[in-house]
């Protein structure tokens, strides 16, 4: 239709408003507001209640965790649209907002669940978003970078019985993701509210986790259900607070008091983490000379083998100044591990703590050793052992809670790894816990402090049992067999070994930095003509 | 006036109680003394303040977990 030019002004209107318009600024206004809706959330009045809460908003939470305008989101326009013939006038958004971030310059894969759409329950819509699976660990496994979860979802809900006519078989496609990324890239799960059942499930399936206390519960499944299945009544916090999750049970790795706390230190993990497996992890500039020799070390461990020492202070006397990070601080605590650098390269100490049952390993500081080790492992992260350690854990209660096989296991993971390791002795050193603290598949490195003792068994106990004729036998049996202990003990100097040449060096523990920084050092071509994926065969005991 | 549990971080017995009720303590500082796994434990104060009660006694047995002295700070 060809428009005839007049003076008429109205005329000149209509025509005009028959033309097409010239570009997309109509839909680009569309796509402005659907933004807007998506920033929404759920609406005021359900982000204000969240926030009365304690909590903050899932966009929040992204912003505070990420380098500062960093996010960009993927799939913002998900959602249920609600419309007025053609034009849409609102949309749910989907409660999952995720997406490529930035943390210290490093790109991550970040999502997490908004708990104000429905109390972030799964959303289906023609791919998932993330979660459980989906887009954003799709991004972290095909661009091979960490993916943080931020899970503030309540998991599957019954009501989707109604919703679909049937009932969803457990288990969802994306898990298999889950599983695949912990053998790639640096996987972190932060707990910021109750979760149960998949959002509880998913939070175990990483490298490292953390809640905030007073805002994060997890649990198999929550109080109703307890109450109904075992008739016990308890609150969410008994149920899944920290004391249990954390500290108890070990089911989250640490702790802290606020979200701003949890964003920092998800931050301060994934500084000692490389972007993935075929990657070295982060060496920084060592402003801390590599060859401080503190005094403090000679005197640390007291000569009366009664009195305990502080492991902590020892570690800190060893490693680049500020560097240390405790991975799972209050769960197992007969066993320390730390995250630190040495001489600017990540390493991965386990330290035995002589404060908590002489450092005995017991089921909950084995699994925490396989854990670390495997983690350090999969992420090419040197070892170091600062040994202490008397042995299994003994008694009934202890063989009631099967802390030879979970030693056992710990042992047999130490085994399996190839990354390098270094045994330092610091003082006791005995047992399959013993040997669990050498690098059988390397070099086998093992140095010694003067204090150091180490054999199959300590010698107070062993004698009663291998000398008990000669013992039985004696006019003074408790006399025999204090003169047989010290004549054997005369014989368990660390000296006599280093002689043998079955301990490597015998040092002065001042030099304790230098020594490993060097091997160290020269450890680093190693690692990085060995870097990849690593397969594990056999069956873990 | 804020009171702060002390816990035993092991199970043992109670060697020495090595502070008075009453004393104010350091941060970090030892309040007792308890034998466990053939090991002098120190039970510690991590933040100090004044010691208000013991729960234990010379001698007597504890459990992990257990309150052992009250502060208050």
């Amino acid at each position: 239709m060809t428009a005839k030019v007049s003076g008429d002004a109205n005329e000149k209107a209509a025509v005009q408003a028959v033309l097409p318009p010239k570009d997309w600024g109509p839909e680009v206004e569309e796509l402005r507001r659907r933004r807007t809706y998506a920033k929404a959330l759920g609406g005021e009045e359900a982000v204000a209640r969240h926030r009365e809460r304690g909590r903050l908003t899932i966009r929040e939470r992204v912003a505070g965790l990420v380098d500062h305008g960093s996010f960009q989101e993927v799939g913002t326009l998900t959602g249920h649209g609600k419309y007025d013939g053609p034009n849409v006038t609102g949309v749910q958004p989907a409660p999952y907002v995720m997406g490529l971030a930035s943390i210290d310059g490093r790109p991550v894969a970040v999502g997490g669940e908004d708990f104000t759409i429905r109390g972030g329950a799964s959303w289906s819509g023609d791919r998932k978003k993330g979660g459980q699976g989906g887009f954003v660990e799709d991004l972290a496994a095909s661009y091979r970078i960490p993916l943080v979860n931020l899970i503030d979802g309540a998991g599957g809900s019954v009501t989707s019985i109604n919703k679909r006519g049937h009932a969803v078989f457990p288990g969802v496609h994306g898990f298999e993701r889950s599983v695949e990324l912990l053998g790639k890239v640096p996987v972190v799960c932060a707990v910021l509210g109750t979760a149960a059942g998949g959002p509880a499930g998913r939070a175990i399936l990483s490298h490292w986790s953390v809640m905030v206390d007073g805002i994060s519960q997890v649990f198999a499944a929550g109080p109703p259900v307890v109450e109904r299945s075992l008739g016990q009544k308890l609150t969410k916090e008994e149920l899944g607070g920290p004391q249990v999750a954390v500290d108890l049970a070990g089911t989250i790795d640490n702790r802290v008091d606020t979200e701003q706390a949890c964003f920092a230190q998800v931050k301060r993990f994934l500084s000692y983490m490389p972007q993935n497996v075929w990657e070295m992890p982060p060496e920084v500039a060592c402003t801390d000379p590599v060859d401080r020799c503190d005094e403090e070390l000679l005197s640390i461990v007291p000569r009366d083998r009664r009195r305990p020492y502080n492991m902590r202070k020892l570690i800190e006397h060893v490693v680049d100044r500020g560097s240390v990070f405790e991975i799972q601080p209050t769960y197992g605590k007969g066993l320390i591990t730390v995250l630190a650098r040495m001489n600017g390269k990540v390493v991965g100490i386990i330290a035995n703590n002589p404060m908590v049952y002489g450092g005995a390993m017991d089921v909950k500081a084995a699994r925490k050793q396989i854990h670390f080790v495997e983690l350090c492992d999969c992420f090419h992260i040197p070892l170091v052992f600062l040994v202490d350690v008397p042995g299994f854990m003994v008694g009934r209660d202890a063989e009631a809670a099967a802390t030879l096989r979970e030693g056992m296991r710990a042992v047999y993971v130490g085994l399996q790894a190839t990354v390098p390791m270094y045994t330092v002795v610091i003082r006791k050193c005995y047992g399959m816990a013993g040997m669990g603290t050498t690098d059988k598949n390397g070099l086998d490195l093992k140095i010694a402090w003067p204090s150091a003792e180490w054999g199959s068994l300590p010698i107070e106990g062993g004698v009663a049992a291998a000398f008990r004729r000669d013992i039985a036998g004696a006019a003074d049996p408790k006399a025999r067999e204090r003169e047989i202990e010290d004549e054997l003990r005369s014989m368990a100097s660390p000296f006599r070994t280093a002689e043998a040449f079955g301990v490597e060096e015998i040092i002065d523990p001042r030099e304790t930095r230098p020594y490993l920084c060097r091997f160290i050092d020269a450890a680093q071509a190693r690692l990085r003509t060995t870097l990849g994926p690593k397969a594990k065969y056999g069956v873990r005991p | 006036m804020a009171t702060i549990q002390i816990k035993a971080e092991v199970s043992g017995s109670v060697w020495k109680i090595i502070t008075q009720v009453g004393e104010t303590v350091e941060p970090g500082s030892t309040l007792m003394i308890l034998e466990s796994m053939k090991m002098e434990i120190p039970v510690i104060a991590e933040d100090g303040g004044k010691v208000e009660k013991f729960t234990v006694a010379e001698t007597e047995a504890v459990n992990e977990g257990q309150i052992v002295a009250v502060l208050s700070k």
